[in-house]
């Protein structure tokens, strides 16, 4: 008998203004063993389907259910609270995607732990099942002090002590370091075959998904519109959007020298923008493309690459204290060097904690080094300019994006005593350059999306054009088929504009695509450094881990 | 723990060294000539040199210092210009009614606090009723609310005392905390009276620090209701009520704490106030007509008791969040 089931399932939300279809109409089945991959991009409705198989749409007011579910032979509603009783926590537990949040920060995990198994030989089973070392020590530890992994590794403890039928596993490596993520999966397949439970695998990384699943269910605006076995989905998808959603997937066999995934008209308009400048040809560039004969250095301009470099690190070094006044110092950038040359692209790549992040921090001159010298070359821009991680906080929430680039054009000093019509039309050409419509100039952030938040972020950045564009994670926050767009405008804007690029990422697929030469960070120390086209050469041990971990 | 207990501790007294030092500056760098208010106006000049001798006032302000601090050690704090006793004999008679009165309030803030914090998190038209008068209750001074206080429960109803500690006299028990003296004594009669004399000065000092705790304490619980480890919670079955017993009202306890150490020390402020109002022969009356007789002793022994108090409350404060949420104590 089937773990569970969802029968022509549709659920809304419904707010004063309209009804939102989260889900429509979608029939799934999860056999015992079995693990089913939901996939799809954020708004695809993956998750409103992990929470109404918890029963935990019954908080949401607002939520509208019709179809059937079960789970077991219990047949129930996914907005009434009453019939989860003895289902949700005993047949059906999960595991969250962010372990940072996701335990209580105020109890120690034996106690979390105690409560689910009520009695700490099992908590210390459980602790040894989900193979963290020295458990007895962890049993007394608070959340905070455990890594990300080990959170999720307790996590996953809890969620499996009460042997349900079915776990949901809703994104569960997505906020982990790549290296972690590997352990993570392996660690969930063994259970689900020691525990013979079914897994609802729900993730938007189609990687993970090959990896972990047997079977695919692809979604998108709330549908399910393709279903098969892991192989099939991606050897032969019949849909155009897996098939786009596959195109757009990085991995480390993926050309370099041209442009990502399929044609997209948006990045396509701002390239023959780009030729048409240039007075090139710029009517057959969707064709091109296709037929993959469109290289990245034809946008280039045709000028001779100056010889200084554009950012210079030497002998960096910073420590930072931890805790109050009086805490211990930690070392976390070692006497570092690097070098990126003008119209260069260099990629950081590291794990969380590297010191990676606060090597771009300083380069941005957000954070002083204690030791050592930075120097920015000013010659064709304004220095440096960041485009962080999450461009959801880093637009400010009131301004319009026309207020946002308005800013930084009075404030630089190459546009400052420009008029306010030049103005105008450098904020309308920026918008151009990252495929953005001149409509989101009125917009605010909370009305856009994730990827256009990014591509309003680097057009901010570009609007005056820097000499290095440093690069905080830019695509790790957004869905596939949008990060292969960034990426793409990235190395577009790149070769236009003849800026310098420092990347700091911890994917080594998207460090290849977008950098010349990929650096590879470990404990505040540069510890490698091999050209973007012979990634697969790396030595170090370290470097050969990240190589592992990019699933494909 | 013991590490951060005793780590706040230095810190304190750090900060306490130099709330002495700015009282004794500023009080003896005023314009005010204490010797003049303690002779009268009409006394001569030799008589003032003679009495400023006397009381060490000709000394440079460091050797003054040197021996106020001298003083303090051996609990003298000096003479009180305006009622001609040595300060500390006037503050043990004051301190306790004071304290009895801050100890009340306090725990009648907790308690409004936790009741108005329900009723914040409710939904509906009553409960927003409920928070309208709220939000006006906090948003009016404890003097206001001690004067309708008056006026409606004891000149209109009659049912709670409006002046003094008690209406039996003095009590000799050894705490000084009136309530506590009638039960220690076995004297209930006694107890109930003083309880019903604090009742409503204790009240108008707590409405304001209730309602601003509550508020926050209302927040953080309906932030924690929709965290991660809530969720977590729920998904392995456990009960709303669980939830906020368990994870909720602990988390969110951490920011109130942090505001109550704030608001007791602006409570300690308006309790000048409402003793003048409620004729609360405490610390407040005393430092009221110490401040108008140019009393600079009693005036800097006040502050300081005031201050240490604060800073006494504040480092409770920090320890207590440090219990409470591991990751103050455990970085």
């Amino acid at each position: 008998m089937s773990v569970a089931t969802l029968d022509n399932l549709s659920i809304h939300y419904e707010t004063p203004l309209r009804t939102v279809t989260a889900v429509d109409q979608v029939s799934l089945v999860v056999e015992p063993g079995q693990c089913l991959g939901l996939v799809g991009e954020s708004g695809s409705g993956k998750s409103t389907i992990g929470l109404a198989l918890q029963g935990l749409l019954t908080k949401d007011t607002t939520a509208r259910a019709t179809g059937h579910l079960t789970v077991g032979d219990r047949v129930l509603s996914p907005t009434d609270n009453s019939s989860w009783e003895g289902i949700r926590g005993s047949k059906v537990t999960t595991v969250f995607q962010d372990p940072m949040t996701s335990l209580d920060p105020t109890m120690t995990i034996g106690h979390m732990l105690g409560r689910v198994t009520r009695s700490s030989q099992d908590s210390l089973r459980w602790l040894e099942e989900v193979e963290i070392r020295s458990p007895r020590t962890v049993l007394k530890a608070y959340p905070h002090q455990l890594s990300g992994g080990m959170r999720q590794r307790v996590m996953i403890a809890l969620a499996l002590a009460r042997r349900p039928a079915l776990l949901i596993a809703d994104e569960p490596t997505t906020a982990l370091d790549v290296g972690v993520q590997a352990q993570i999966l392996k660690l969930l397949t063994r259970e689900r075959d020691s525990l013979g439970c079914g897994v609802l695998f729900i993730t938007h990384d189609l990687g993970v998904a090959r990896a972990m699943c047997d079977d695919i269910a692809v979604m998108r605006n709330g549908r399910v519109i393709e279903r098969g076995t892991s192989d099939r989905i991606f050897d032969a998808p019949s849909e155009p959007y897996t098939q786009r959603l596959i195109a757009s997937r990085l991995t480390l066999n993926v050309e370099r020298a041209i442009p990502l995934g399929m044609p997209e008209s948006s990045v396509i308009a701002s390239m023959g923008e780009a030729l048409r400048e240039r007075g090139l040809d710029a009517d057959s560039v969707t064709e091109r493309w296709e037929r993959r004969e469109l290289t990245w250095t034809e946008f280039a301009p045709p000028t001779s690459v100056a010889q200084t470099p554009a950012l210079t690190l030497r002998g960096v070094s910073k420590a930072f204290r931890s805790g109050s006044m009086f805490g211990a110092k930690k070392q976390v950038l070692n006497d570092v060097d690097l070098i990126v040359a003008h119209g260069q692209s260099v990629a950081l790549v590291g794990e969380s904690g590297s010191g990676k992040s606060t090597i771009l921090r300083i380069a941005a001159g957000l954070e002083r080094a204690d030791a050592g010298e930075v120097s920015v070359a000013g010659s064709i821009g304004s220095g440096v300019q960041v485009v962080f991680q999450d461009a959801g906080i880093s637009l400010t929430p009131w301004l319009t994006v026309s207020q946002l680039l308005m800013e930084r054009l009075a404030n630089a000093p190459q546009t400052r005593h420009l008029d306010q019509a030049a103005h105008t039309a450098s904020a309308r050409l920026a918008l151009e350059r990252v495929a953005l419509d001149p409509s989101v100039l009125s917009a605010r952030a909370s009305q856009l999306s994730g990827g256009q938040k990014q591509r309003v972020a680097i057009a901010r950045a570009i609007v005056v054009p820097p000499t290095v564009l440093l690069c905080d994670e830019p695509t790790s926050a957004l869905d596939v088929s949008v990060a292969s767009i960034v990426l793409n405008l990235l190395n577009l804007l790149r070769h236009e504009l003849g800026m310098s690029i420092l990347f700091v990422t911890h994917d080594l697929a998207a460090a290849r695509i977008i950098a010349d030469r990929v650096d590879i960070i470990s404990n505040g120390r540069i510890i490698e450094s091999v050209p973007a086209e012979d990634i697969r050469a790396v030595e170090s041990e370290y470097g050969r881990r990240l190589l592992d971990a990019v699933l494909a | 723990m013991v590490r951060f207990a005793i780590d706040r501790t230095v810190s304190a007294v750090v900060v306490l060294f130099v709330l002495l030092l700015l009282i004794f500056t500023v009080s003896r760098a005023g314009g005010a000539d204490p010797v003049r208010g303690y002779l009268g106006a009409n006394a001569s000049a030799e008589a003032v040199a003679a009495a400023r001798e006397r009381l060490g006032l000709d000394q440079p302000l460091f050797v003054q210092f040197g021996q106020y601090l001298t003083g303090l050690t051996q609990g003298d704090l000096g003479l009180s210009l305006s009622t001609r006793r040595p300060v500390s004999e006037e503050l043990a008679q004051r301190i306790p009614a004071t304290a009895e009165l801050a100890l009340w309030a306090i725990v009648f803030a907790l308690i409004l606090a936790v009741v108005f914090a329900g009723a914040y998190s409710l939904r509906g038209k009553v409960a927003a009723v409920i928070r309208f008068v709220l939000f006006s209750a906090a948003s009016a001074p404890a003097f206001l609310l001690a004067t309708a206080g008056v006026l409606l429960l004891f000149a209109q109803l009659g049912w709670l005392p409006a002046s003094g500690r008690t209406s039996y006299g003095p009590s000799d028990g050894m705490t000084g905390l009136y309530v506590l003296d009638g039960i220690l004594a076995g004297n209930p009669a006694y107890a109930w009276d003083a309880f019903q004399h604090v009742l409503l000065p204790a009240l108008a000092a707590a409405i304001g620090p209730g309602v601003a705790i509550a508020r926050v304490l209302a927040d953080g619980i309906s932030g924690s209701l929709k965290s991660g480890y809530a969720q977590t919670a729920r998904s392995l079955g456990e009960s709303e009520s669980t939830i906020v017993r368990r994870h909720a009202l602990r988390n969110a306890s951490s920011p109130a704490l942090t505001l109550l150490g704030v608001q007791i020390g602006m409570m300690l402020s308006s309790l000048v106030v409402v003793e003048q109002i409620f004729s609360w022969n405490g610390l407040g009356q005393y430092l009221t007509s110490a401040i108008s007789a140019a009393d600079l002793n009693a005036v800097a022994a006040i502050s300081l008791v005031l201050g240490g108090l604060y800073i006494l409350i504040n480092t409770l404060v920090d320890i207590v969040l440090a219990i409470v949420d591991p990751r103050v104590r455990l970085t």
